[in-house]
């Protein structure tokens, strides 16, 4: 009985590890994407022109970006440049809060469905659709109430249409997959095209602001928005709002680890045969599984109209598909979502303040994105690497807990 | 003496186990020599080091008398040396030439396509030189177990293969389909071929080989002359102490019955009725065994009893009620255990931790999970309890179900099944893989849940284990109950051929299983459409 | 596989109808409702059903449909190749997208059409190499990987196209010109097929060759067995990684050169939004899928997704009063109710797992 004693020591070591292994593959995984992405700045940079005066220099060749002042920007530019005084909550900051609060709801919907073993591609769609119907009923609704008593009413009212039609939009692919076995990844980005042709018609046409050139909705008055607390909201930030995915955080980690049904959910994600066994029905955990994610979604939607818009538009930025990346990053862990959509909220906010302050594109974030989840993808690779970095203490490493295959040999 | 192939001193160590600790093996040309040993004891490790897929810690690997070192199976193909590995390594969507002749297909136009023609008479060829019976063009997944085992030997020999190891091979074999891989065998090393047969049975190393050699904790503790030994000595061999077999069981006191199935009717994901008419019941304090050779629908008997696959036709009745339409979750509300086959497909959530997985099935009882709301402490608690009860090693309830070895695995299971106060009891292998003292003490709480009136349904591949404790004893082949028949009063031999498929009413009983079986093996290339 | 080896075995007919069944039922429906539109229209000219039936006998939507199907037949070949070695490659979207832009700047710095169309499936390649090394190298997840191939795509070429030519379009290049195949191009509708742009024709050899080498070749069927049962083909001596890593980029050569093909016929890269490709590389892993992982089948199943994609262009030209929005959606929906009948496609045994060798 002592090998399989060993052994257990050895896994649990490694068990042990596997929390603080997954920070620290998602931090070198954003430390990496940040070198790819300055090399990617320099190599456009040489291939851009520019004046001598307004090339920077490094290793002796001209370029026309500085990888450093583009970084500069991105995240000190994005919480407002703490260290240079003046700080004002009103400033970039409150965008970067802005965009937090939608990812909190874009990446908690995709951490969701993630832990249930579905990959929800659909949160964009989901999102749209909430955001559509939120927009529409409460213009409708904002009729019948008005002023602080309206406020009270219409923005949880919002809020719930949001939760509600966005929830429905992914019972389908949740509905598909259950009962059709249609994979979801393909459903939900079919679903996320479907989402925007339908939205653009009803938005372009029966529902169009006939005051407006662009394609949107009538805009919402005041008080069916949500409403600023402390910051000034010149930038259409709500500490409601972020308060309430503050919240959403902690329900969503409650639910998962402190519920029966989150612990379906769970088990049906790594290991849908022992669910079975344990009594869990699979299919409808997958349908409510994706129904609360597009409910998530939904949310996302309803902030993004009555706190940023004030209407629906179309062309609705892709909060969605950050949600996968900033999910990804956070381990599809509720808690850790918290801090990777404040990171991504970071980079969404800054990528306007690159804009102003330099030439560079801002699809560069973009392709920041895609590289986080390439690498956060391979997390083999890091350990290659620390293996080969802590290789100089290899025989430590090996002799740590005694020798194995001495005491084995007994 | 010619020898064939001869292992030197072998040691393969993995990471905090020794599997295989200095084995010296010399196999002699044109024989079959059995490399014997329970479960775990180092065979397979040690015929993998000379197939080239591990290389060993220490010791030399010869070749017909020349040193090798092979650092992947390729080498050892090279060398002459086959592998029939047990879990077979074939391709399912291709055909039989296509996979006797995969890696090393012959070519026509400089190599830009395959001599089709060339490669099916080349296998025509080999099965007529050997006497094999094979359909060249048949997919492998419409083919029989049987079947699919001669392409594999065909696929080695293909290969110029002159030693052909074989992994467990009859594991998955009717009787009948022994008999004809062991006259296999004879026309193999009539014809110059050397065979090593890994196997933990010893019916099958006495009854095939000419020599056997047994390992226990990957050392080999001796060989000897399959002529000069018998059962008795080679078991002490394998298990070094006296094996008692015998379970100390008393007379049955039976009451109400628990559950019953009539006219099941069962069929898997391709349409194929695999379960086909059978009818039982199990009452209480009893044990009702079911027999049979793995594959002939025991699996999906009890899948569709515990309500995890759903019956084609039939109906199931548990505790009065017909039960046939509920779910999995309300049948274990209802107090049914079940101890799964595959313990890490199902049974454990291998990521989990041992409090998670103590939870599985419960999270919504009263106890566990009130409200939908999970009581962690009281969670912790109820695996300590297992835990302590069961013995399971490391005592730690924090570990994943992944680190613990099968044996402790499987005891956790059984420790989690048996504590919910269960009706009925379906147990599939409970003891697969545990080391012989837990085997004793599952056998024991069994035996204990069936004296405090609990209903048990056993399957197990086991012979001995069903025989010694069921109280009746069904046999299963092709689907359906065979006959059932007190096990008491019943030889292991004339279980054997009722696990054959021999139907216990004919009037020429050795014509009968002669026949239905021969049916079974010419019919088996089309076996997929008629089924 | 093969359709060839399902008619040398006249038994497992039967068995042949169950397992297509409703592939078999799709293309009976579609037939049928095309004929029906095509009588309809010969008895009510004058109606939306006699607009239906000159649309799609239109001469002009053939080759629309030819021309649209292009890209994604391409992808769907790669697409298969991938799979079918084991490796699920959802990126083919973002293989498309990458070399839909190198073709037409690489075209633009060098003048040369067919030079760009070479650059543009070389960067394909490339990106599908990064995919391969972190997929069979480092283990990484298949699908994220794939997700992030893509939205590196998506972020990469409108960056590029904005750094070098300052906005997310490119200028416009000269277009290859049609190939009319004399005599033959002047037949009625079906000589859409012989007057069209040479990656039409180039795509006819593709998906010939790629059926050649599944159902021919010693390499196709390591990469069938390589997705089936790695562990076969690995203890038959033949390196498992080194044929995922061939099928991978094989599969980034074809969706190169379908990207290529379709900016190179517009002679522009648009790069706004989801960019000219717009979902062409996951309609293409579900024409695949329809397909059975058989080029030709894939071909066939491209055709009726670009058919309608085409019907779309030309009815939107037509103005029969559905609103363009909606016109523009029915590709999507067609590929979801196909996928929901389909659903049960039989995907290679080992797609999508990691393969180790020497693993126990």
């Amino acid at each position: 009985m002592r090998v399989p004693d060993r052994i257990q020591t050895v896994l649990e070591r490694l068990v042990g590890a596997s929390a603080t292994e997954r920070i620290l593959i998602s931090t070198a995984a954003l430390v990496l994407s940040i070198l790819v992405g300055a090399v990617l700045v320099l190599v456009a940079g040489r291939m851009t022109t520019c004046t001598a005066s307004e090339a920077v220099y490094y290793f002796g060749t001209g370029f026309c970006y500085d990888p450093v002042v583009v970084f500069d920007r991105l995240f000190l530019g994005a919480l407002g440049d703490p260290f240079s005084g003046g700080w004002s909550p009103d400033g970039q900051f409150s965008v970067t809060l802005r965009e937090t609060t939608l990812l909190l709801f874009t990446g908690l919907s995709v951490a969701l469905a993630f832990r249930a073993g579905i990959f929800n591609i659909g949160t964009q769609g989901q999102m749209v659709v909430g955001g559509m119907a939120t927009a529409l009923l409460v213009l409708w609704a904002s009729s019948l109430v008005s002023g602080v008593v309206g406020t009270f009413l219409l923005v949880p009212f919002g809020v719930l249409v949001g939760a509600v039609f966005g929830g429905l939009y992914g019972a389908i692919p949740g509905l598909l997959k259950a009962y059709a076995d249609a994979n979801e990844v393909i459903t939900t980005i079919m679903l996320n095209f479907i989402a925007t042709g339908i939205t653009l018609y009803l938005v372009s046409g029966a529902f169009k602001d006939p005051n407006s050139a662009a394609n949107q909705t009538v805009p919402l008055p005041d008080y069916a928005q949500f409403p600023t607390v402390l910051f000034g909201g010149r930038q259409d930030f709500s500490l409601v709002a972020l308060a309430f995915g503050v919240v959403a955080v902690g329900a969503l980690y409650y639910l998962l680890e402190h519920t029966a049904f989150g612990y379906d959910v769970r088990t049906s994600g790594i290991q849908p045969d022992a669910a079975e066994y344990g009594g869990v029905d699979a299919a409808r955990t997958i349908v409510a599984s994706l129904t609360l994610s597009g409910a998530l979604g939904g949310v996302a939607g309803a902030m993004y109209v009555m706190m940023i818009l004030g209407s629906f538009q179309s062309g609705v930025p892709s909060y969605g598909f950050d949600g996968i990346t900033v999910s990804i990053l956070a381990g599809n862990n509720p808690l850790g979502v918290g801090f990777a959509a404040l990171l991504f909220g970071v980079l969404k906010s800054g990528t306007t303040v690159v804009q102003f302050a330099t030439d560079v594109p801002p699809q560069l974030v973009g392709v920041l994105r895609g590289l986080i989840i390439l690498f956060v993808a391979m997390p083999e690779f890091f350990r290659l690497v620390g293996k080969r970095v802590t290789d100089t203490g290899s025989k430590v490493v090996a002799t740590d807990g005694g020798t194995p295959g001495g005491e084995a040999d007994e | 003496m010619d020898t064939a192939v001869h292992l030197d001193g072998i040691t393969k160590r993995f990471p905090g186990v020794v599997a295989n600790d200095d084995v010296d093996l010399a196999v002699e040309r044109g024989t079959v020599h059995a490399l014997l040993g329970e479960n775990g004891a180092g065979k397979t490790t040690l015929m993998n080091v000379l197939y080239g897929l591990y290389e060993p810690t220490s010791g030399r690997v010869l070749v017909d008398g020349a040193e090798r070192r092979f650092d992947s199976p390729r080498d050892a193909i090279d060398a002459g040396i086959g592998m029939i590995h047990q879990h077979f390594m074939l391709v399912d969507p291709m055909t039989v030439t296509e996979n006797i002749t995969l890696g090393n297909e012959p070519t026509k136009w400089g190599g830009l396509a395959v001599d089709r023609a060339a490669a099916r008479d080349a296998v025509v060829d080999l099965s007529e030189r050997y006497g094999f019976d094979v359909d060249p063009d048949a997919r492998i997944e419409d083919v029989s177990v049987g079947e699919q085992q001669r392409v594999e030997i065909l696929k080695a020999l293909y290969r110029g293969a002159d030693v052909l190891i074989l992994d467990e091979p009859t594991a998955v074999l009717t009787p009948q389909e022994v008999e004809e891989l062991f006259e296999v065998l004879e026309e193999l090393t009539a014809q110059g071929k050397t065979i090593i047969f890994i196997t933990h049975k010893l019916g099958e190393a006495m009854r095939a080989a000419d020599e056997i050699t047994v390992l226990r904790d990957g050392r080999n503790v001796g060989t000897v002359e399959a002529d000069g030994t018998n059962r008795e000595d080679l078991a002490e061999l394998m298990v070094g102490r006296e094996v008692l077999l015998d379970v100390d069981r008393p007379p049955a006191e039976t009451g109400d019955v628990v559950a019953a199935a009539s006219n099941l009717a069962v069929e898997d994901d391709r349409g194929v009725r695999v379960v086909d008419d059978v009818s039982f019941d199990v009452r209480e304090g009893e044990v009702f065994g079911i027999a049979g050779v793995d594959g002939n629908g025991q699996s999906e008997l009890i899948e569709a009893l515990t309500g995890l696959t759903s019956p084609e036709a039939g109906r199931i009745e548990f505790l009065g009620e017909d039960i046939t339409g509920s779910s999995r979750r309300q049948r274990i509300e209802s107090g049914m255990a079940y101890i799964p086959q595959d313990r890490q497909e199902r049974g454990l959530v291998m990521n989990f931790d041992l409090v998670e997985n103590a939870l599985l099935g419960s999270q919504h009882s009263p106890e566990l999970g009130p409200n939908g709301r999970i009581d962690w402490p009281a969670t912790r608690d109820h695996a300590e309890s297992i835990i302590e009860e069961y013995d399971v090693r490391p005592p730690n309830p924090d570990s994943t179900s992944e680190s613990l070895s099968g044996g402790n695995q499987q005891k956790f299971i059984v420790g989690r099944e048996f504590s919910r106060e269960p009706e009925l009891v379906v147990a599939a292998h409970p003891t697969r893989g545990v080391d012989v003292g837990s085997i004793e003490f599952i056998h024991e709480r069994l035996l204990e849940l069936r004296k405090e009136g609990v209903a048990i349904v056993l399957i197990s591949s086991k012979l001995e284990e069903v025989q010694g404790l069921s109280d009746r004893l069904a046999v299963m082949y092709e689907g359906e109950f065979i006959d059932v028949v007190d096990p008491a009063g019943t030889t292991e031999e004339e279980l054997g051929l009722l696990m054959a498929g021999e139907r216990p009413d004919e009037d020429a009983p050795d014509q009968a299983g002669q026949s239905a079986a021969h049916t079974e093996s010419t019919d088996a290339p089309n076996g997929g459409e008629h089924a | 596989m093969s359709e060839a080896s399902e008619e040398t075995e006249p038994a497992s007919e039967t068995e042949f109808l169950e397992r297509y069944s409703m592939r078999v039922m799709t293309a009976g429906v579609t037939v049928a409702a095309v004929l029906a539109l095509l009588v309809g229209g010969w008895l009510f000219p004058d109606t939306i059903v006699g607009t239906f039936a000159d649309v799609i006998s239109s001469e002009n939507t053939l080759s629309a449909a030819l021309r649209l199907s292009v890209p994604i037949a391409f992808a769907a070949l790669g697409g298969i190749f991938s799979e079918k070695s084991g490796v699920i490659n959802i990126g083919l979207e973002g293989l498309l997208i990458i070399s839909a832009f190198t073709a037409i700047y690489v075209t633009e710095v060098t003048g040369g059409v067919w030079i760009g169309f070479g650059g543009g499936v070389l960067a394909s390649t490339l990106l599908a190499l990064l995919f391969a090394i972190v997929t069979i190298e480092f283990r990484a997840d298949q699908i994220i990987a794939g997700l992030a191939v893509w939205l590196i795509a998506l972020g990469l070429a409108p960056f590029a196209s904005q750094v070098i030519y300052g906005g997310p379009n490119t200028p416009t290049v000269p277009t290859p010109g049609a190939i009319s195949v004399p005599v033959l191009a002047d037949i009625p509708f079906f000589g859409a097929l012989f007057s069209a742009s040479p990656s039409v024709y180039l795509l006819f050899v593709a998906v010939g060759l790629s059926w050649y080498v599944f159902e021919r070749t010693t390499f196709g069927r390591w990469v069938r067995a390589s997705g089936e049962n790695p562990k076969a083909l690995d203890t038959a001596g033949v390196s498992v990684a080194r044929v995922r890593y061939a099928a991978v980029l094989l599969s980034g050569v074809l969706a190169g050169m379908g990207g290529s093909a379709l900016s190179l016929d517009l002679g522009q890269f648009t790069g706004n939004g989801p960019t000219m490709v717009n979902g062409k590389g996951f309609i293409a892993i579900v024409a695949y899928l329809f397909g059975n992982y058989n080029p030709i089948g894939a071909f066939l199943s491209t055709m009726l997704f670009a058919g309608l994609d085409a019907m779309q262009t030309v009815l939107q030209l037509q103005g029969i009063g559905i609103p363009r929005q909606l016109i523009r959606i029915t590709p999507f929906v067609v590929v979801i109710i196909v996928l929901a009948l389909v659903g049960r496609t039989r995907i290679p045994e080992a797609a999508g797992e990691h393969y180790e060798s020497g693993e126990e």
